[in-house]
């Protein structure tokens, strides 16, 4: 089933005269794990602010056509409604630590203590929630102390406890180094393998391909592709449009081309470029 | 980069343990009498019998002491000789140099004024001392203090060690690309246009990544809001609240009748 639905969506920031998004068409089902992938200016951020909510009602603009999530229309919400269905977590960690708590645990409390969560319920809840990213030994401590990586999780685990039903989040690790990309891409499984529909835009090609069940490529504010990710990731027509791509599938296809790559599928990941190689060269 | 701007000291004592509202209500309480106390020796002896105590009951008298000797009685000094040179009041003399001169009545009236400053900032400090802003935020939000107001407020207090350490940051980039910033006066003013520019749009880029991210977490949610920590408000606070209130009754009723 459907749970976020969106047709034939055109967008147009205030003062502006090309669209953001045309004429979007997206199913996205319960449970499921989309990543979206596409150049700058592509309009993925403002995809993700179109299903969280904040386009049209934060941003203003002219939104046409139908923003549905869960059988309820965007239009016809309010913005402090829509937060509870759609989480938002984005790229700069340390913008979205609130600055009014001065711990980790306060701030977690934050956004159940807006809603009207009693207290009992609420300490649960964030307990819970800092168990499944795994930061629970950071409670005590200053938000502003941590770093990059261990904010980003407290960013994530902030929405987490919302307990959203759709997590929207926009290139969560462009500001991490590895370490700091690996611990977030551990919390998004655990939450992906927790059941949440999760949305992920995201430029590192090959986390993609490990995580997610489905992709969909944009390009000037359109869908250009959608499909698998073996599927979309390793499609020709991404390196014509100035999509960055696995440097695995660069070398497959180079080798392809020699003739040392005898497969039709491309890879993604080391792995599959490496079982690739391994069992047509037959070492 | 981890400090905060927060003085407030973790403590067990009475004075931690009473309501927010009750020591605000206290410290306002304070600087009204201390101001308008019909009798010349009110802030001093308000000072000496209320607030020294207060510090030692609320167990940040090092904190106080220090607080006291490095900022509040520099500052007072400061402002009882300038009101003691200049205020031209009275006749009898006492001391003189070149043109100023001190007469018995501005020492006097220099005296209580600086008294008078030294209780407010004191008092205040004390508060700051052993209330956590979050505490009282929440307190007061329960009682009604819109929630935007109250976030104001703390965010800023963590905010602005923040924006300290990036501004520091922008002064080093911009140095290592040849912008004076230690030669004379005029050219240092010349220098601020680059460091302050990037800091000001920076902040506004941030402040709107901010609202979202806030928003996201229901910040305008229509619930009612509610608290992580309970706040206790006990019979002794309510007492000592409206003892203070009617002290201050008094005190104004005391001058007007008084003078």
């Amino acid at each position: 089933m459907a749970i976020v639905n969106l047709q034939d969506v055109t967008y147009k920031y205030p003062l502006t005269d090309t669209p953001a998004l045309q004429n979007i068409n997206l199913q996205v089902n319960e449970g499921e794990f989309l990543a979206i992938i596409g150049p700058n200016g592509a309009g993925k951020s403002t995809l993700c602010y179109t299903l969280a909510g904040f386009v049209p009602h934060f941003f203003k603009g002219e939104l046409s056509g139908l923003v549905e999530v869960l059988g309820k229309e965007s239009l016809d919400s309010t913005l402090s409604e829509w937060v509870l269905n759609v989480g938002l977590a984005f790229q700069n960690p340390f913008n979205q630590i609130s600055g009014a708590k001065y711990t980790v645990f306060e701030e977690l409390a934050f956004g159940l203590e807006n809603i009207g969560i009693p207290r009992e319920e609420m300490k649960v809840r964030v307990e819970d929630a800092m168990q499944l990213t795994g930061i629970s030994d950071l409670a005590e401590r200053s938000p502003y102390s941590l770093s990059g990586g261990q904010q980003q999780r407290v960013a994530l685990t902030s929405i987490l406890v919302m307990q959203p039903k759709v997590l929207v989040l926009d290139e969560p690790t462009s500001q991490m180094d590895p370490i700091g990309t690996r611990e977030v891409f551990a919390v998004i499984r655990r939450m992906a393998e927790s059941g949440m529909t999760v949305i992920l835009v995201e430029h590192k090609v090959e986390w993609i391909a490990q995580f997610a069940d489905r992709v969909i490529a944009l390009k000037d504010g359109q869908l250009l592709l959608d499909g698998t990710p073996s599927e979309v990731l390793t499609s020709p027509i991404l390196q014509e449009n100035g999509f960055g791509i696995s440097r695995y599938t660069s070398v497959a296809r180079k080798a392809k081309e020699m003739g040392l790559w005898k497969r039709n599928e491309l890879p993604v990941t080391l792995d599959e470029a490496a079982e690739g190689f391994a069992a047509d060269n037959h070492i | 980069m981890h400090e905060r701007l927060s003085f407030y000291v973790k403590r067990d004592s009475p004075l931690h343990h009473l309501n927010p509202l009750t020591k605000l209500t206290l410290v306002f309480g304070l600087v009204l009498i201390s101001f308008l106390g019909p009798w010349y020796w009110t802030p001093h002896i308000l000072f000496l019998i209320v607030v020294l105590p207060l510090s030692f009951i609320g167990r940040v008298n090092r904190e106080f002491f220090r607080a006291l000797l490095r900022l509040i009685l520099p500052a007072a000094g400061f402002l009882f000789l300038m009101q003691a040179f200049f205020q031209p009041i009275g006749d009898q003399v006492i001391f003189k140099i070149w043109f100023l001169d001190i007469t018995q009545e501005s020492l006097l009236f220099a005296f209580r004024n600086a008294m008078r400053i030294v209780m407010m900032v004191s008092s205040f400090t004390l508060f700051l001392l052993t209330t956590h802003p979050s505490e009282l935020m929440s307190d007061l939000t329960r009682r009604g203090l819109p929630g935007q107001f109250a976030y104001v407020i703390i965010s800023t207090l963590q905010i602005l060690p923040q924006m300290q350490a990036k501004a520091q940051t922008i002064i080093a980039a911009q140095r290592s690309r040849g912008l004076d910033t230690q030669s004379s006066f005029l050219r240092r003013v010349g220098s601020l246009g680059p460091l302050v520019g990037p800091l000001v749009f920076g902040s506004l880029v941030e402040v709107e990544e901010r609202a979202i991210a806030i928003e996201a977490r229901g910040f305008t949610s229509t619930h009612t809001k509610t608290s992580l920590y309970d706040i206790p408000d006990t019979n002794l606070d309510r007492t000592i609240r409206w003892f203070l209130i009617m002290l201050v009754i008094l005190t104004i009723v005391l001058r007007l009748w008084l003078l």
